[in-house]
């Protein structure tokens, strides 16, 4: 009967030798660490415009606004970012001595290719988000947004950046980390009094097509 | 420190309340799901400002008139177009899917000829152009040419290069328009037929499918709905007289069901009364059509056709009642039916006046050809590729040394579709000049690809059905794959290698010529513009009696069931097969997974002793076709609907192997007097599989 001690044969007490519940919070914290801090980094990958670009230069340098390039087409579609031949208006020639404009000039206005800007808030296809429903114009029928506010509702404020924000791109769904997911639409989707003035419900066609 | 097992569950334990506070499950969960819809297939939307181009549909043969929304240059969706008169702010299904067809697997790519060992390889346009001269300089005349665009100039340029190598043999696939031509000779007439729907008040149509195939579909639909403003009165009646319930006739505020085949018949029901109530024409054979007429009687009619005798009373009353009646003959599945048919409702529409009257029939001029050495119209429509097939394969014509086929599908098109392919392989030398690897560039020697109507510059001059005599042009608005090339340039090029003076330099030559000839003015027409016309031309034609009187078929059809072909434009043409996202148009008992199914009334089923889903073989001497049982009691007594459209062998996943091809089971006869081929009247046996 003696071999049959319950306790290890040292006489050391069991809370004693690995703290009791030491081994259940060093576990834990180890899977904090792993899912909060380094699982971030192992599912997102950084990338760079392909052109650096300064939106302060173009705001406070050139007197542009937002909607010099982000503006509405007539038929009501969103433009959303320039294309090359609308940059080359005012950079068929270098303006300035910075060499990243004369790298966007040689590469992109002499060629007439587009550039491959990264969408930090890009929806999927099965998704339709029309910027004109969602206008300073309608929204301020109840609120009194200005236009950067109301954008950045859902976009970054990058107009009084010099760089453009890093893009984490998700390796898995291909989409960037800022892609904005049905809660944040919902927000004002599944808000009864949004809807009893916008009559933008929450059912699933008015967005999904 | 040594870990023993409990510390170790302890940790692990840890881990995992730790993870599952973590975003690590929820996330991957989240992610893995956005992953499964993100297949590199799918196609994705390309951003850019819209713009909207006009053009007609060269797919359709409704010819309808659409707006081609662009993004760059890349169509990527077809709207109505409000200003084009085949259009008028309607749609075909077929013309809707051309933008998602511009990227149809079924498209041929490259130049491919027939190896050897039977397989097709790609070859050079160089190559293509040597062999194709060689073959058609060695068949020395012996040549036939087939069109499958009824209503393009490429015809003009196809016979004149055809008459220039001393061949007689260009056709044009079948069609409504033939039978219609013939009968317009028959009477003594100039020009086509026009159909005033718009005008009239009581449209009649007896067999054509107006409001889902029969001629200028999306137009005819136009004026229907036009005559019915919403919460007002119908100004306008429709009669639909056919063997099924289709949707003209589900449309239509009255179904009158006739027999398959036996419009003529009806219609000279209708004449029998007419003339009985005081009806006359003023035509030098009216008296003889009187006395044949007079045959007609109600009690012979219902006899012939399996009409309710006060049903064809009561629409010979209302077409008297009528301001504005006109009559429309046709097959329900736009071939295949006689001239005396259509001479029985022309003539109809004489007795009620309405010969170039106002919401009647109208008589239009059609443009003279603008190629030399090019067949008119008239002749073009007098050939009959069918009769000229059947006499090959009987002998009493030898096979030609090479045949053309441009945009034409007659494996898979023509009545019995296997005897035809048969006759085909006869030939020795086939080229076809195609956009899709259809069924009769399977039998080809040589393929030649050609852009799809939105690549292309082509036209279109009044369609069989239209109202008025018009023309416009199909405007290339997307860019050309690499190795097509369009047909127009290529054939005119193609003649001047052969030594043949066709009289063009170009295929925009031929266009502009045509225009000129229409009347129309080229730049309006390169805006997108529609040249339209509202002359007619002057005649007195007769009735036509004495053909009539041979033609009209007074015999039942063989076996102890008809068959009924439903047309319906979404199933595609034999040109286009279905449409990859038209699958999901085509009715779940209509096609289940690959198999077919026919629609018959309860009575036929009881008779036949089957039940919903019963699989049962219907042949004739022509061939047979598997299918199961649909239950419908919108077709005749001892009738089966079956939709045509189906049992490809070619083309890709989206058509081949799906259903059966009706046109197996359609046997060709010849009308007494116009020796017109006809299928419109096929019967068979059916059995229980």
């Amino acid at each position: 009967m003696a071999d049959r001690h319950l306790h290890p044969a040292n006489g050391n007490s069991a809370p004693s030798q690995f703290g009791g519940a030491a081994p259940f919070f060093v576990g834990l914290v180890v899977a904090l660490i792993l899912g909060w801090w380094a699982f971030p980094q192992m599912l997102f990958s950084q990338k760079h415009q392909p052109v650096r670009f300064s939106h302060k230069v173009h705001m406070e340098g050139a007197g542009m606004e937002c909607k010099s390039c982000h503006f509405l087409r007539e038929d009501g579609s969103y433009a959303g970012l320039p294309t090359t031949e609308s940059c080359a208006e005012c950079h068929s020639e270098p303006m300035g001595e910075d060499p990243e404009e004369a790298r966007f000039i040689e590469e992109y206005v002499n060629t007439g290719k587009e550039v491959e800007w990264l969408v930090y808030q890009k929806q999927p296809d099965n998704v339709f988000f029309s910027h004109a429903a969602h206008s300073v114009d309608s929204c301020n029928n109840c609120h009194e947004f200005t236009e950067t506010e109301l954008c950045s509702q859902c976009h970054p404020n990058v107009a009084e950046t010099d760089e453009a924000p890093v893009y984490y791109e998700n390796k898995l769904t291909k989409y960037s980390k800022q892609t904005m997911k049905m809660w944040r639409c919902e927000r004002c989707h599944a808000n009864p009094e949004h809807f009893g003035t916008t009559r933008s419900s929450n059912a699933c066609y008015v967005c999904h097509k | 420190m040594a870990v023993d097992r409990r510390g170790f569950l302890k940790f692990v334990a840890g881990v995992s309340a730790g993870v599952m506070v973590t975003p690590i499950p929820w996330k991957l969960l989240d992610d893995a799901s956005i992953w499964t819809q993100n297949w590199p297939w799918i196609p994705s939307n390309v951003d850019g400002a819209s713009t909207y181009v006009s053009t007609v549909s060269k797919l359709c043969p409704s010819c309808v008139g659409m707006k081609v929304r662009l993004v760059g240059d890349r169509p990527v969706r077809v709207l109505p177009d409000d200003n084009h008169p085949l259009s008028k702010g309607g749609i075909s299904s077929l013309a809707v899917a051309e933008a998602q067809m511009l990227h149809s697997p079924a498209r041929v790519k490259r130049p491919l000829k027939r190896a050897a060992d039977g397989a097709y390889v790609a070859i050079s346009w160089e190559e293509a152009d040597a062999l194709l001269a060689e073959k058609l300089a060695a068949a020395k005349g012996s040549l036939a040419c087939v069109s499958g665009d009824e209503t393009g100039s490429i015809n003009d340029v196809l016979s004149a290069m055809t008459g220039k190598a001393g061949s007689s043999n260009f056709y044009l696939m079948p069609s409504e328009a033939q039978p219609a031509a013939k009968a317009v000779a028959a009477m003594g007439g100039e020009g086509q037929l026009g159909y005033d729907i718009e005008n009239s008040d009581y449209v009649l149509a007896i067999g054509a499918n107006i409001l889902e195939s029969w001629g200028t579909v999306i137009r005819n639909r136009a004026a229907f709905k036009a005559t019915r403003p919403h919460g007002e009165e119908p100004a306008a009646t429709f009669v639909f007289a056919g063997p099924v319930q289709n949707n003209t006739a589900a449309g239509a505020d009255q179904w009158v069901p006739i027999k398959a085949g036996t419009e003529g018949a009806f219609a000279l029901g209708i004449a029998h009364l007419l003339i009985k109530a005081g009806a006359t024409a003023d035509a030098a054979d009216f008296s003889a059509f009187a006395r044949l007429a007079g045959t007609f009687t109600p009690a012979k009619v219902a006899e012939l056709t399996g009409v309710n005798e006060d049903q064809l009373k009561d629409v010979a009353k209302a077409l008297l009642k009528a301001r504005r009646p006109l009559v429309i003959t046709g097959s329900e599945f736009g071939q295949g039916t006689g001239a005396a048919s259509v001479l029985a409702g022309v003539a109809v529409n004489m007795l009620l006046g309405g010969l170039n009257r106002k919401g009647g029939l109208k008589l239009l001029p059609v443009a003279g050809p603008v190629v030399d050495g090019a067949m008119t119209r008239a002749e073009m429509l007098g050939k009959d590729f069918v009769a000229y097939m059947s006499r090959i394969n009987a002998g009493k014509d030898k096979a030609p040394a090479a045949m053309v086929f441009y945009e034409a599908n007659p494996a898979y098109a023509l009545p019995q579709a296997a005897k035809m392919a048969e006759v085909l392989a006869k030939v020795p030398f086939k080229a076809t000049f195609t956009t899709f690897l259809d069924e009769t560039a399977m039998l080809c020697d040589l393929v030649l690809p050609v852009p799809m109507g939105l690549e292309r510059l082509d036209d279109v001059a009044t369609p069989y059905g239209s109202g008025q005599a018009l023309y416009c042009l199909a405007r290339p608005v997307a860019p050309m794959p690499a190795h097509v090339k369009p047909a127009g340039d290529y054939i005119i090029a193609l003649a001047g290698k052969l030594g043949m003076d066709l009289g063009v330099g170009t295929w925009e030559e031929v266009l502009q010529a045509k225009a000129r000839a229409m009347g129309a003015d080229w730049d309006s027409l390169m805006d997108g513009n529609v040249h339209v016309s509202s002359s007619t031309v002057n005649a007195q034609p007769a009735f036509g009696a004495g053909m009539l009187q041979k033609g009209i078929a007074t015999k039942a059809a063989e076996g102890d069931y008809a068959i009924a072909p439903v047309h319906k434009l979404n199933v595609g043409t034999a040109k286009t097969a279905i449409p990859p996202y038209n699958n999901k148009t085509i009715r779940r008992w209509e096609l289940q997974g690959k198999e077919l199914y026919v629609a018959m009334n309860g009575a036929t089923a009881r008779k036949l002793g089957v039940m919903k889903h019963d699989k049962i073989v219907v042949s004739n001497k022509s061939g047979s076709i598997s299918a199961r049982v649909n239950i419908f009691e919108g077709v005749m007594n001892d009738t089966v609907a079956v939709l045509m459209g189906l049992g490809h062998t070619a083309f890709d996943q989206f058509s081949k192997g799906k259903g059966e091809n009706v046109m197996q089971l359609l046997t060709v006869g010849f009308e007494s007097g116009t020796g017109l081929s006809v299928w419109n009247m096929a019967g068979a046996t059916i059995s229980k599989a």
